[in-house]
């Protein structure tokens, strides 16, 4: 019984297997991203992301048709430039990142409609870019692993200026001039996890699993580095989980995985040890002296 | 001065004179309910038939809403074509209300009907769709043939002559489509398909359509609708999957992995495509269609 | 000893209202000097463009061949996010940064250099906390043990003893004290007149423009001081473009 509900359906089935290789394995790029982006407060920046690159995809597409790759390749260009732009306007001049990112986005949003209506489709292109993660081929699974292993190297690369960028700007600019291209760094990192998610695995899936675990593990640790390890279990569970549940009880996958993902921080909200309701209401004794 | 109008009504009158032969051969305007109505029988009434369609290349019939333009056709015409057995459910009223004094000829009169089948898209009891079967096809021209001959007796020598040219490329259609099918191993003979307008292409050559377990119309299929998809193509032994909802390629290259089925083309059922189309003629649809069918099932 | 920063009809401001006018003078090598001036006199806005954080209008500073990243600084307002999740040790060690560079590991050779810096404020046994958790005082304290293991031969304090408690203040002006012996430049903003006669040799009295610089005795006489707060504190917006010649 227990077999055939938690193992049996990944021992039958290859999409099965791949569908929850491919969630593991873009936990660990997007969830310590997430984290970042968290304690950033730029929070938000995925579902924007997912409406900015349909500039890219739209050029894309009227050079080459519907060819997947000059899609995505268009997408991904759009989707730095903007990130990149709107930090660099915000760095240099008196406007904060998020309205910078603000207008950027509605500007590529409103220039891609443009070049789509004008280039004379109806197709809606961004439903064509973005996969589902029952759909892995192994190009695409290639793909999200070579993200991820590039976004821990990276991470590991860039990571002392990026935790000073957030926690004391000041300093590092006085000790560094590391911070910006950190920081630009960085943002590329968001764009390719978000860009590589959307494509294989549909914009909820990569956008919650990127979010969802990060803000999860806000309630159990106080310190980064186990942050990150929690936002990475959180999220394999829920892939693991969300598989299980469109496998037994037929609901479609990334919204499981999301699901699960969101009960999660639901369930953290209310027992988490840092700051959850519960233990806000219900404090214990005092420690001595 | 007068010798100059003289000679520039004599032109104008001689303009409209010869005119006048083109006029006198006014051709029978007919509009049949959709596309393939609509080849039927300009292949039948050749030049002395004006034929319009309703529902025109590509667009489906099942849900097609008339506008004004169709009921002022349709009061233009002399004879209106429809396919009959609940095909065009929003047709009648669409006659009475224009006032058409047309005459409405039911072109499967005679036809030997199926039950309709798992009624996805269709709620009534008999499968419409009988166009599938080529030798149906035959009767529908014989029906048309006499209702042209019946609004323009002066034309009655013509259209039987273009009915029975016709009907032997129906023969040669169908002696094609039966030769093309021997030549699939039988145990080959089996697709899976969300379109539920085969029925009669299935009784009349075998060629069995298998509805899909559980994959949804439009949104995200579930694992279990992808799961029960390829337990089914795997436990039936399907050679192939033309599953047109699927949205996704690379979902329907998993399946095809996963099962080793081959994935289909497009099969067009219930209209012919434009003119620069696969299938812009009805023996044109019947041929696309056996080709890709052939092409997804021999190995 | 020689000049360690020299200033040169050096103007500094904001969207081309000067907030320093016109500075022309050098700071010795091991100085410790006071900088003293009403609000909005300039003296942040010195500091910044000692550190390199804020370009000059007009004239220059020379740094006596030091880069200014080497220059140790701590602003009158830290932006430190007190919410991010890191701890004391960690927040500290990043005063290594010079040494180490970018990919230098800071591991377990460097404890003890980090642990002797946060004694010598007062903080062991706090190398765990999270900085939220921290009050005025620590946060300072803290923020000087990251300014000692930077190890740099000018620092900077812009009004570094406003807001903490006088225990505090009298031990990091005890690591004031360090640094002069140990003949680094020290620059300090400063509001306490009588810490400032108590503790600093040297004095600078900056109203925009310098009012008086040199001995802290002779800087700080009743006159200097009033000539001082007569400085008008506002921007004028009527002014015109400065046709002051370099001196």
């Amino acid at each position: 019984m227990i077999y055939d509900t938690f193992i049996a359906p990944f021992a039958e089935f290859e999409f099965m297997r791949r569908a929850l290789v491919g969630t593991i394995a873009i936990a660990f790029g997007a969830a310590p991203v997430g984290i970042f982006l968290m304690l950033r407060r730029m929070s938000l920046i995925g579902d924007a992301m997912a409406h900015a690159i349909l500039p890219g995809a739209a050029i894309g597409y009227l050079l080459s048709g519907l060819n997947v790759f000059a899609m995505a390749g268009g997408g991904l260009v759009a989707g730095l430039v903007i990130a990149i732009g709107a930090a660099l306007i915000a760095r240099t001049t008196e406007l904060k990142e998020d309205a910078s990112l603000a207008g950027f986005l509605l500007i590529s949003l409103a220039v891609g409609v443009t070049i789509v209506s004008v280039g004379g489709s109806n197709v809606d292109l961004l439903r064509f870019l973005f996969g589902s993660v029952l759909g892995l081929d192994d190009q695409t699974l290639l793909l999200i692993v070579s993200i991820t292993t590039l976004s821990l190297l990276a991470l590991a690369l860039i990571w002392r200026p990026l935790v000073l960028e957030c926690v004391d700007p000041g300093f590092l600019r006085s000790v560094s001039r590391a911070g910006g291209p950190a920081h630009l760094a960085f943002l590329a990192l968001v764009v390719m996890n978000l860009v590589g998610g959307f494509h294989a695995l549909g914009t909820l899936l990569a956008v919650g699993i990127m979010i969802l675990p990060a803000v999860t593990a806000r309630f159990w640790a106080r310190d980064i580095t186990m942050m990150i390890a929690i936002a990475v279990a959180s999220a394999g569970v829920a892939g693991y989980t969300g598989l299980l549940l469109s496998f037994h009880a037929g609901l479609p996958s990334g919204p499981a995985v999301i699901l699960v993902a969101g009960a999660l921080y639901a369930a953290s909200v209310v027992v988490g040890p840092v700051g959850g309701l519960l233990w806000q209401a219900f404090p214990g004794r005092h420690l001595e002296a | 001065m007068s010798t100059l109008r003289c000679a520039f009504v004599a032109l104008l009158a001689a303009t409209i004179l010869t005119s006048v032969p083109a006029a006198a051969q006014e051709r029978l305007k007919v509009i049949a309910s959709f596309s393939i109505l609509a080849d039927l029988v300009k292949n039948v009434g050749g030049e002395r038939v004006e034929i319009g369609a309703l529902v025109g290349a590509g667009s489906d019939a099942h849900v097609y809403a008339p506008t004004p333009a169709d009921a002022r056709r349709v009061a233009e015409a002399r004879l209106v074509v429809v396919n009959g057995l609940g095909f065009e459910g929003w047709l009648d009223r669409l006659v009475k209300a224009s006032g058409s004094k047309a005459t409405v000829t039911v072109a499967t009169k005679g036809i030997k009907t199926r039950k309709a089948g798992g009624g996805q898209d269709h709620g009534h009891d008999v499968d419409p769709h009988a166009w599938q079967a080529v030798a149906n096809v035959k009767i529908y021209v014989a029906n048309i043939r006499d209702a042209l001959a019946a609004a323009d007796p002066a034309g009655a020598d013509a259209y039987r002559a273009n009915a029975t040219a016709y009907s032997a490329r129906l023969d040669a259609l169908e002696a094609a489509v039966r030769s093309a099918v021997a030549k699939i191993p039988a145990a080959r003979r089996k697709i899976i398909t969300n379109h539920d307008a085969f029925g009669y292409f299935e009784a009349a050559y075998g060629i069995k359509f298998i509805a899909p377990q559980g994959v949804a119309t439009d949104s995200e299929p579930s694992a279990r609708d992808v799961a029960r998809i390829i337990t089914q193509i795997k436990r039936q032994k399907i050679p192939a999957v033309f599953l047109e909802n699927i949205s996704d390629p690379r979902l329907m290259q998993r399946i095809a992995k996963e099962t080793g089925a081959r994935i289909g083309g497009t099969l067009y059922s219930d209209a012919l495509t434009e003119a620069n189309g696969p299938a812009p003629t009805y023996i044109d649809l019947i041929r696309h269609n056996l080709t890709t069918l052939a092409g997804a099932l021999t190995s | 000893m020689g000049e360690q920063l020299r200033f040169r009809d050096l103007t500094l401001g904001y969207e081309r209202h000067p907030a320093v006018h016109h500075l022309n003078g050098a700071i010795e090598t091991g100085a410790l000097v006071a900088v003293v001036g009403p609000n909005g006199a300039g003296k942040s806005t010195l500091f910044k463009g000692i550190v390199g954080v804020l370009k000059p209008l007009a004239g220059g500073i020379e740094r006596g061949g030091i880069d200014p990243r080497d220059i140790a600084y701590l602003p009158q307002v830290a932006e430190i996010d007190r919410s991010f999740p890191i701890s004391v040790y960690d927040m500290v060690s990043m005063g290594l940064w010079r040494g180490k560079g970018l990919f230098g590991g800071i591991g377990h050779g460097d404890r003890g250099t980090v642990e002797a810096a946060l004694a010598a404020v007062g903080l062991t046994g706090f190398e765990g906390r999270a900085i939220g958790t921290l009050s005025g005082g620590q946060m300072q304290r803290m923020l000087f043990a990251r300014l000692l293991l930077q190890d740099a031969r000018v620092i900077v304090l812009d009004e570094p003893f406003s807001a903490i408690d006088a225990k505090t203040c009298a031990d990091l002006l005890e690591l004031v004290r360090r640094w002069h012996r140990e003949q680094r430049t020290v620059l300090a903003a400063l509001h306490d007149i009588e810490m400032v006669r108590a503790n600093f040799p040297d004095a600078l009295l900056l109203a925009r423009e310098p009012v008086a610089w040199g001995r802290t005795g002779e800087v700080l006489t009743p006159e200097n001081l009033t000539k001082a707060r007569r400085m008008c504190e506002a921007f004028d917006e009527q002014a015109e473009a400065c046709v002051v010649e370099a001196a």
